[in-house]
């Protein structure tokens, strides 16, 4: 703990206090009177204009992946992470199709989660919880992703780090997430939204400065490729191939397209992300957003081009060497390295708090699955809306620990592929989600033993992956040749295809036999309505649905 | 998405919709039209700048559906009759 630099560190303490106590006080925000009530802790009361949302959007989907996952991987490997910029980029024409279609519905029937929706429009009580599972589940690694980031930040601030460890390890994070714990059970969905603006502005400051500050300081754009192209060109000892290209090869192309597709399709299929939709008080207002919020690719894009300017950077690779090749400390040293402390210290702020705006997120969606979808579907059906605001509100607790094992239990070369793993489960419901918004073809038993066999398909195809270089490990890859066409593909769009086939074959055989398909509460009309905002007296048929949901 | 404004026209303005989405997808997952070195835009070899350059041109080509779903090809069953054109055209971006 000798080399603390104390202005970096005292410039991350008080932005951090700042964002605490505006977390807490998020809870008087635009408040109304039934403060538990999920509308209102868990969607912020489902007012959002497009203003705010474009915040909350941005704070929601441009995490810690965005600015420690992916400039890693560029650092590591080069141009094959850039798929992530690809990825972003063609994310807002597909959603842009379906996504106002979901937030019409919902609004209608107050629903609160995707697995609402579900079991509104299927009958299916089985679909729904498979769904709702799915979401929990594929947010842990996420969250995970988050504490990687914060972790990356303190190890080269030299707090906890690799120098200490066990239990002083990891103190400074524990703090950090008890704190973040504590605001997002006061305040629900307000903490986040609020200090989502925080967290941007220092963002698009600490990119703006990086992207003309850096490449005078390291010696032009030009000499940045140029070491970097170099770098990549070089053998790596421990695979016997080269670290990676500047310009993709040929034989990266089937997994660069893929995992962008991949990931597109799995983005708005996150319970956090929906949660942000769902919080929005227009129809016009998922548009708008979705036509406006490109202006964080770039950002994610510029952020990418960090893992070169690392490697351009005197003194950086040798530190992230010296820390066990560890590429997730790449920006971090950067940022250490090139810029006066003081604004090295907004850089971390920007990274720590760019973690902890999704991270919150992230919890409340997947609380509100657990009170919504589990708990009042199966263990007590008669819950009140406030005693379904209660169980949210701890089971927010319970999953922000579970993210904490998942850190800890999880080990991975590239961050990036907790985020790719959750993306291979969350996709799984697409076909659910996105047909379910257009038709009830689909029997509702054949989309859950699709569902059932890609999940299996996904996790031991992903499991049986070991990291570059270290034969044994699991979960260190995301991506594997399929025998037919053999090409590389993302084991999340094979999984996806596969789902898709079960789906369609069996619900062809179940219509044949006639298998009930059971019921269906929406109507045609509802997927293109408009309501009124919900005020403090909500309309009658949301407020009646939502009960009884 | 039926009842209201002369059918041709919706029918038009949702393809030309669904043109331009599919324009902005392909584009980058495509991938062998921008894996190459050159040309190169000052330092910045195509791969790099081709993709940030497509990252505002997928802004205005959703930014162009939006204006065209508010204005033509708007489900007709959130607003009264009257008000529509007004308020497509007060709330543009």
């Amino acid at each position: 703990m000798s080399h603390i630099n104390w202005v970096s560190f005292g410039i991350l303490i008080f932005l951090f206090a700042l964002v605490t106590v505006v977390g807490f006080a998020a809870a008087r925000w635009r408040r109304t009177e039934d403060i538990l009530h999920l509308n209102e802790w868990g969607l912020g009361g489902r007012g959002f204009g497009t203003f705010v949302t474009w915040f909350l959007l941005g704070g929601d989907l441009y995490t810690a992946y965005t600015f420690i996952a992916v400039p890693a991987l560029v650092f590591g490997t080069g141009a094959a992470g850039f798929f992530t910029l690809s990825y972003t980029i063609m994310v807002y024409p597909i959603v842009f199709v379906f996504l106002p279609r979901l937030w019409s519905v919902a609004r209608v029937h107050g629903y609160i989660t995707p697995a609402d929706f579900i079991h509104g429009r299927y009958g299916s009580r089985g679909l729904s919880l498979a769904v709702a599972f799915t979401g929990i589940l594929a947010v842990m690694p996420y969250i995970a992703l988050q504490l990687v980031g914060i972790q990356s930040v303190l190890t080269v601030m030299g707090i906890g780090g690799s120098s200490t460890s066990g239990f002083l390890h990891d103190l400074p994070l524990i703090i950090a997430f008890l704190i973040l714990a504590g605001y997002t059970f006061v305040s629900g969905l307000r903490a986040p939204a609020l200090i989502a603006f925080i967290k941007d502005t220092l963002i698009y400051v600490m990119i703006i400065v990086a992207i003309i500050y850096i490449p005078i300081r390291v010696g032009g754009w030009g000499h940045i490729f140029s070491v970097a192209d170099t770098h990549l060109k070089a053998t790596n000892p421990k695979t016997g191939k080269p670290n990676g290209s500047l310009i993709l090869e040929p034989a990266g192309y089937w997994a660069y397209a893929t995992l962008a597709l991949g990931s597109a399709l799995a983005l708005f299929m996150y319970p956090h992300n929906i949660t942000g939709v769902f919080a929005a008080n227009r129809r016009k207002v998922i548009r708008r957003n979705v036509a406006a919020l490109p202006a964080y690719s770039l950002v994610l894009g510029l952020i990418a081009l960090l893992g070169y300017m690392a490697l351009a950077a005197p003194g950086v690779p040798a530190e992230v060497k010296a820390h066990g090749a560890n590429a997730q400390l790449a920006v971090p040293f950067l940022f250490q390295r090139i810029f006066p402390s003081w604004f090295a210290g907004i850089g971390f702020s920007a990274i720590v708090i760019g973690a902890l705006v999704p991270a919150a997120i992230m919890a409340i969606a997947a609380a509100n699955l657990f009170a919504r979808n589990i708990w009042k579907e199966y263990i007590r059906p008669n819950a009140s809306n406030a005693e379904q605001t209660r169980v949210s509100q701890w089971a927010s607790l319970v999953v922000k620990l579970g993210a904490l094992l998942f850190v800890i239990f999880v080990n991975s070369t590239y961050a990036i592929q907790l985020q790719l793993l959750g993306g291979i489960w969350i996709v799984q419901t697409f076909p659910a989600i996105v047909a379910g918004l257009y038709t009830r073809w689909f029997h509702r038993w054949a989309l859950i033993i699709g569902w059932a066999v890609a999940m299996v398909f996904g996790t031991i195809a992903a499991y049986r992956l070991a990291a570059p270089g270290k034969p044994g490990t699991h979960f260190g890859a995301s991506t594997d040749t399929v025998p037919v066409i053999n090409h590389t593909i993302y084991i999340g769009l094979t999984g996806l295809v596969i789902n898709l086939v079960i789906a369609t074959l069996l619900t062809l055989l179940f219509r044949a036999f006639k298998v009930p398909v059971g019921s269906d509460e929406t109507r045609p009309h509802e997927f293109v309505a408009d309501p009124e905002p919900a005020t403090a007296e909500p309309v009658p048929a949301a407020a009646g649905a939502a009960d009884a949901g | 998405m039926t009842h209201s404004g002369p059918p041709t026209r919706r029918t038009g303005a949702w393809i030309l919709v669904a043109i331009l989405l599919l324009v902005a997808v392909l584009g980058t997952l495509i991938v062998p039209i921008y894996a190459r070195s050159g040309p190169k835009l000052g330092s910045f070899p195509f791969f790099y700048w081709y993709q940030l350059l497509w990252v505002p041109v997928v802004a205005l080509l959703t930014t162009t559906c939006y204006l065209i779903t508010t204005r033509v090809a708007r489900p007709p069953a959130d607003r009264r009759p009257s008000s529509p054109p007004m308020s497509g055209r007060g709330e543009a971006l």
